[in-house]
């Protein structure tokens, strides 16, 4: 069921092949073959133990395949001494921004993979501006401690390190868990944001089905490391028997839809607005 | 009422409970390896695995014959085998045997220093001096001794015999419970560092390409990372021990003493008693036999005496 | 009777502006299953933090007003009699555990109050086959999936048979499959115990059809308290407290506004379907 997107943009990510094996015998991926494009929204669902988050490593180099690759910007992750220009073009931002904390003031965090890929004082300056305000995070911060934020603003200075690198192609891992209604809301405006008016590549590891409906453009679902659906969002979620397989729910108001197929109500109902939409094209149409 | 129905409602989407991740019972997982289920070292209570790392880890300190401690090392082995403990899984401690052994040499070959009484001879060019060497060579098979004295005890034994064994002692249970805790840390600790060094190369370091100074510097950038997460855990984990009635004396609110449901599912038998009574005193003895009298001594060795002698007979 | 009654509760935690909590009155019934929803930082774990006595105790700050459990002052019960008062259950499964067995976990509680050996053995047994846990006794904890860990967490609670279980954020955390696998659990517990269980979560969706009570909090106070078929009428007030009714309760929500149905408005999917299919009937026939 792989289905590359037809997409007249430029292909920035290349996976062929690819298979990943743990130190321990575990297959964590098979056969991989995706085409990551520009400015595409991408959400990467699974459950967990299917091999979403080493496919996502994979695809910044963090992982280098056991067989297959991997070719970023036409680089091959697999050669030695390619890790600078690869974070150039891809960046991973990690579930737990304490993770990924390690300075002592907010300026030095967003200036550390600047100055790791070895660019000049004064242009690491301008990315940390640059980073920093695109992020939405204040110059009167930049001499605080990243310890005593509020989680939604370590995320965000956790995205700004990496927006600094200026990569192309952004991989955020489970960047609503944990994160009520209102957070959730922000950090995916803000992501959906870069899409739109940035032109990056986004892409997204979640459970969250209501997530992925509202922002992703193309879903790709993993089961046990294997590539089982790759298309667009709506068309994914139509398909319930072989999301089934792959223990993923669509949201409830889809599933609702599909409950009451007999009544003519369209398969790929995202938002209760939709629904209602449909119910009244329906009503109506009965009456 | 809701509930029950929910409850009986099988509905298409109700997952299966995670069956897939039953991992196999026949292995169990050591501090270091692992060991089947239903090997015989299971016989022996954990305090008497635990005398073993005293016996076989400490001993040898006090043994300066290396074919002594050779032997010792053979009877680990022999001990393992017997525990059915994979012995492959040992190899990774290979290249570190070797390269002490190494280090050790070339440091007493290159500066051996000199005393009047040492015994040259040129070997390949290179003018060599028997005691040193001899000492050299005492001390590496001591160390490796005791390495693997120490080896066999974190092979074969999980966090919970040691805490078993500390505990069959009557330690006091704070002691037992903060070595406990402190293993745990270690545990969430190392999984850390992994997330962080992952994290430090998706901003573009390349940990090859660094100078041992940078490395350094880049130790102790970890630090900001660890020291946050373990200052958001501490709050979770003295809640989670309050929340469960703990006290640090171990005591409950009417002076007794708290229960310990895991130490009496472990029978000490009179194999154990025999065992630990047997370890002890050969240990005391060799000790009293070592530092009183002088047994096992370096210059006592009848291997070094041995040789000694044909280098010397060969000389003349 | 009253398992908990908080009156004229107020905390603030020294070094912060405001009340987390202000002036929270609240009954909870013997026996009743209470779910506390709202955005974060707006005083949830604080309610639950308070009821249990971990607040005042560990933290620093002002304290006005009092809590009851069972019609006695919290701030009079010890700590190993309130660890068999209240079971306190929390958001990340390993940051509580204490142990490197889960039957080690399981048992540090009881043997903390001291139950002897064949209690302790009983409970094991019974805790074990409520929560689904029993072949993983001899693992580590942080060696099994992160369902299993946060069902290890609860059983290790649930084994002290407190009168009251609170359980903050249990599914947060988890993966889809642990989370089903915890409302599964919560279920199980619900019905076959006479336990009085609080629970703060996010997942409105799966959490409504369990509550009989569903608690809103909001800058520090109670901004709703209802059965859930009550509480999610007004959707608009729901949302501008940062609060999202279930998609299928929502929809049904919007045919009542728009006069396509006049029931009580439906709290689980089953529910949804069924009014959905009512008024489809109705309304194409």
């Amino acid at each position: 069921m792989t289905r590359s997107m037809k997409n007249a943009n430029e292909c920035l990510i290349e996976v062929s092949k690819l298979q990943y094996q743990y130190p321990d015998g575990t297959h964590a991926l098979r056969d991989i073959n995706l085409k990551i494009f520009e400015n595409q929204f991408i959400a990467l669902i699974g459950q967990n133990g299917s091999g979403k988050t080493t496919l996502a490593k994979s695809l910044n180099g963090l992982l280098k395949p056991s067989s297959g690759y991997v070719k970023i910007d036409g680089l091959d992750t697999r050669v030695k001494g390619t890790t600078k220009k690869i974070v150039t073009k891809v960046g991973y931002v990690f579930q737990n921004p304490d993770h990924q904390l390690f300075s002592n003031t907010i300026e030095k965090e967003i200036a550390y993979g600047p100055k790791n890929i070895g660019l000049g004082h004064d242009e690491v300056n301008q990315r940390v501006q640059d980073a920093a305000q695109v992020c939405g995070v204040e110059r009167g911060l930049f001499q605080d401690h990243p310890f005593f934020l509020t989680k939604g603003l370590r995320q965000r200075v956790a995205i700004a390190s990496i927006l600094a690198m200026r990569p192309k192609t952004i991989i955020v891992d489970e960047p609503t868990t944990g994160q009520d209604l209102r957070q959730s809301l922000e950090v995916m405006n803000f992501l959906r944001d870069l899409w739109l008016h940035k032109g990056h590549t986004i892409i997204i590891i979640t459970h969250d089905m209501n997530i992925v409906a509202d922002y992703a453009q193309r879903c790709v679902v993993l089961t046990k490391g294997e590539l089982v659906m790759d298309g667009a969002t709506r068309e994914i979620f139509s398909q319930p028997d072989i999301l089934a397989k792959a223990y993923v729910k669509p949201p409830q108001i889809t599933r609702l839809a599909q409950d009451v197929l007999e009544y003519n109500f369209p398969k790929d109902v995202l938002s209760v607005e939709e629904m209602i939409q449909a119910f009244k094209k329906i009503a109506r149409k009965e009456h | 009422m809701m509930a029950a129905q929910i409850a009986e409602n099988t509905h298409q989407w109700r997952y299966r409970l995670d069956t897939s991740l039953r991992v196999s019972q026949r292995m169990r997982r050591t501090l270091l390896g692992t060991v089947p289920v239903h090997s015989p070292l299971y016989k022996l209570h954990p305090l008497t695995r635990f005398v073993t790392l005293l016996f076989l880890g400490v001993l040898p300190m006090f043994i300066d014959w290396p074919e002594i401690n050779i032997m010792i090392l053979v009877a680990i082995f022999i001990y393992l085998s017997w525990s059915r403990v994979d012995l492959s899984g040992l190899k990774i401690y290979l290249p570190l045997t070797i390269t002490v052994a190494i280090f050790m040499f070339a440091i007493s070959i290159g500066f051996p220093g000199y005393k009047p009484d040492y015994v040259g001879f040129p070997f390949m060019g290179l003018q060599l001096f028997f005691q040193p060497l001899f000492f050299t060579l005492a001390s590496y098979w001591r160390l490796i001794a005791m390495l693997f004295g120490t080896i066999q005890y974190f092979s074969t034994n999980r966090e919970r015999d040691t805490l078993v064994a500390i505990r069959t002692l009557h330690v006091p249970f704070v002691i037992s419970y903060f070595f406990s805790l402190s293993l745990r840390a270690a545990g969430m600790f190392m999984e850390d560092m992994r997330i962080i060094r992952e994290a430090e190369r998706a901003r573009g370091l390349d940990e090859t390409a660094l100078t041992l100074a940078d490395r350094a510097k880049l130790y102790a950038m970890y630090l900001i990372p660890l020291f946050t997460l373990a200052i958001r855990r501490t709050d979770e984990i003295t809640n989670a021990l309050v929340a469960r009635g703990y006290t640090l004396s171990g005591k409950l609110e009417n002076g007794n003493q708290r229960s310990d449901y895991i130490l009496s599912k472990y029978p000490f038998r009179l194999l154990d008693r025999a065992l630990i009574l047997g370890m002890l005193c050969t240990f005391v003895l060799v000790v009293i036999l070592r530092v009183g009298f002088g047994y096992w001594s370096m210059d006592t060795d009848p291997l070094r005496i041995y040789l000694l002698a044909m280098l010397l007979g060969g000389g003349q | 009777m009253k398992a908990i009654s908080c009156q004229e509760l107020s905390w603030k935690y020294s070094g912060r502006k405001r009340f987390a909590v202000e002036n929270v009155n609240l009954d909870i019934e013997e026996n009743t299953f209470v779910s506390i929803v709202g955005p974060n930082e707006h005083g949830k774990t604080t309610l639950v933090s308070c009821i249990k006595g971990l607040i005042p105790a560990n933290y620093h700050g002002i304290w006005y007003g009092k809590v009851e459990i069972f019609g006695e002052d919290n701030r009079n019960i010890t700590g190993q009699k309130m660890a068999s008062e209240v079971g306190y259950v929390f958001a990340d499964p390993e940051s509580q555990f204490t142990s490197m067995t889960v039957e080690e976990e399981l048992v540090f509680g009881l043997e903390n109050i001291g139950l002897p050996f064949q209690v302790v053995h009983d409970r094991l047994e019974w805790v074990s086959e409520i929560t689904l846990i029993k072949e993983l006794w001899d693992k580590s904890p942080y060696e099994i999936s992160g369902g299993q860990k946060q069902r290890v967490a609860i059983a290790s609670v649930l084994a002290m048979k407190p009168r009251i279980m609170i359980l903050d954020e249990p599914t947060s955390m988890l993966d889809p499959i642990g989370k089903d696998s915890i409302f599964d659990i919560m279920t199980n517990v619900k019905n076959e115990t006479k336990m009085t269980i609080i629970v703060v979560e996010h997942n409105i969706e799966q959490i409504a059809p369990l509550s009989d009570q569903i608690l809103l909090m909001y800058e520090g106070q109670i901004a709703k308290m209802a059965p859930p078929e009550e509480f999610f009428n007004n959707s608009d007030f729901l949302v501008d407290h940062g609060i999202l009714p279930p998609q299928a309760t929502a929809f049904v929500d919007r045919l009542k506004q728009d006069g396509f149905y006049d029931g009580v408005l439906p709290v689980d999917y089953e529910g949804g379907v069924k009014a959905t299919r009512q008024v489809l009937q109705r309304h194409t026939a």
